[in-house]
């Protein structure tokens, strides 16, 4: 029997915010039922649920019944961050193509901002055992704090300079001034940049993406039944995924690298393309420093040369690759990764209005940073 | 927080396979996770070695390390340091091998870089119920450290 094929046929979000006034819940249904309609499926359709959570969401059979599909086939509630925003996506076609469910929904819901805040160590994100017990004692503990520290190292290596990083977060909110639904979208410059307070060196203000409250939604069907609906299919050329050296924020050997060295072979020989096909690259971007990483590391720059690939307008349109035509986590919100789903797919649909990428095809999402992610390309077309 | 005493930094934990390191440092030493058998330095504590399966003991280490990479905490993010900032936490390459993050004692950012030579030491931070492995540079000026000077 020839294995079926899989695509997204629906896509669903709420409102981003500082404060939702929701449970993860209700945000969670909104986005599915939007995903859902998006599609014209109906929720007794939905024999399949994948989700991730830092304990900080609701559980996909609690989301799936509060839209009101009560007997399912798969459900997957993933206890992790941003390195599993591919996953997800990934494992809800790997089940279509099996043929253990018809109908996947995929989520994330967080009240990132008015909930708990991954960039406060009151309750930190991570549980604190393994290597990082060793750093619950001495507060190293945020995210921030951990990026910053591959930043720095990347600096050393190759010297990288601060305006570097800078070129990726105002091509960001330059993109985002496009997008009504980003949190953030005036425009910055490099005197902004530069001027802006340090969170935790090298990290300014605008290296760091937006907590945000929000849900967002996929709906991953077979192929065939996908070309029935109301939306172009955006279907996957494959996936690649690195959870390299334990997941140590520490002890991973190379700091100017992250799981992306690892990831990248596995992508490119999935899906048997390089990095020059790819015209909307939607990069994991908890904070700039990552984009720097992982960008080189999946190849589409020499290692030390993204700030001047970003420089040159290599990554914005008109050249190489767009690089987060949203506006990314650092200026669209941070969704945990699934809103760069959401944007490839209406890229590939070319539904993306004003922020459009003439021709896009190939819609590369990166998911993760440090020792943990995986990225997929979707391609465009029937 | 006013009133109540410092916020306490959050707590590690500990569990049947990282006891030994902490029951050091309870006696003032710092020792690391390292194999019976083929001597490897394992940086995350295991039971048995993840190279040869042999048992694990904790051993003494010398203390001393590298700068491997290092951060300037400005945002007072973790509530309790959020009177130290700006601080520095550096992450050391123990001279065995393994790496461990720590605050760099006594400094707020400018002369710290990557390679400087530092010890290691144990302190108890307000409110914790544990000792921090903390990191001093022993690489200042002759005046402040002369036996040290390299």
């Amino acid at each position: 029997m020839a294995v079926r094929e899989a695509a997204v046929a629906g896509i669903g979000r709420t409102a981003f915010s500082k404060c939702s006034g929701r449970t993860p819940l209700a945000m969670a249904a909104e986005a599915a039922r939007a995903a859902l309609d998006d599609a014209g499926l109906r929720p007794a359709d939905v024999d399949g649920i994948i989700d991730f959570s830092t304990g900080d969401s609701a559980s996909g059979p609690d989301v799936a019944r509060a839209v009101g599909a009560v007997d399912l086939g798969l459900a997957m509630d993933l206890q992790g961050g941003g390195n599993l925003a591919v996953t997800v996506v990934g494992q809800a076609f790997a089940a279509v193509r099996a043929g253990t469910c018809d109908v996947v929904v995929v989520f994330r819901s967080l009240n990132g901002r008015s909930g708990n805040r991954y960039g406060r160590g009151d309750r930190p994100a991570l549980a604190m055992r393994g290597d990082m017990q060793f750093a619950a004692l001495n507060g190293y503990v945020i995210p921030p704090m951990w990026i910053a520290m591959f930043a720095q190292r990347h600096k050393h290596v190759y010297g990288t300079t601060d305006e570097d990083f800078g070129q990726i977060a105002i091509t960001f909110r330059r993109h985002a001034a496009a997008n009504p639904h980003a949190m953030q979208r005036q425009p910055i410059d490099m005197d902004d940049y530069l001027a802006a307070r340090w969170i935790c060196e090298p990290f300014r203000l605008y290296d760091c993406c937006l907590e945000t409250d929000g849900a967002v939604a996929l709906v991953v069907t077979s192929l065939d039944r996908a070309r029935d609906l109301r939306q172009v299919p955006v279907r996957m050329a494959g996936f690649g995924e690195g959870h390299t050296h334990g997941g140590s924020w520490t002890n991973f050997p190379d700091l100017s690298e992250m799981y992306s060295a690892y990831a990248a072979r596995r992508l490119w020989a999935s899906t048997g393309l390089r990095p020059a096909d790819i015209d909307v690259a939607c990069l994991y971007d908890c904070f700039t420093g990552t984009v720097m990483a992982t960008f080189e590391d999946f190849g589409f720059c020499p290692k030390g040369q993204t700030g001047a690939f970003f420089a040159e307008g290599r990554a914005t349109y008109g050249g190489d690759v767009v690089v987060n035509p949203h506006g990314g986590l650092l200026s669209e919100g941070y969704l945990h990764g699934l809103n760069h789903h959401f944007e490839a797919v209406r890229q590939l649909r070319g539904d993306a209005g004003d922020r459009q990428v003439a021709g896009a095809r190939h819609a590369l999402v990166t998911a993760g940073a440090g020792p943990a992610g995986g990225a997929l390309i979707y391609e465009a077309g029937q | 927080m006013s009133g109540h005493g410092p916020v306490p930094p959050p707590e590690p934990l500990i569990d049947a396979d990282s006891a030994g390191f902490w029951q050091a440092t309870r006696e003032g030493r710092i020792a690391l996770c390292r194999c019976t058998g083929c001597g490897t330095w394992l940086a995350r504590p295991l039971e048995r070695c993840h190279r040869c399966a042999a048992p694990t003991s904790f051993e003494a280490v010398a203390g001393t390390g590298s700068i491997y990479s290092y951060i300037v905490v400005h945002h007072p993010g973790v509530p309790a340091f959020a009177h130290l900032v700006p601080y520095v936490i550096a992450l050391v390459e123990f001279d065995e091998g393994p790496r461990l993050p720590g605050i760099l004692l006594g400094e707020r950012g400018p002369g710290v870089a990557i390679g400087q030579r530092v010890r290691a030491e144990l302190t108890a931070f307000p409110g914790a119920a544990e000792h921090a492995i903390t990191f001093r540079r022993v690489d200042l000026p002759a005046a402040d450290f002369p036996a040290a000077r390299r």
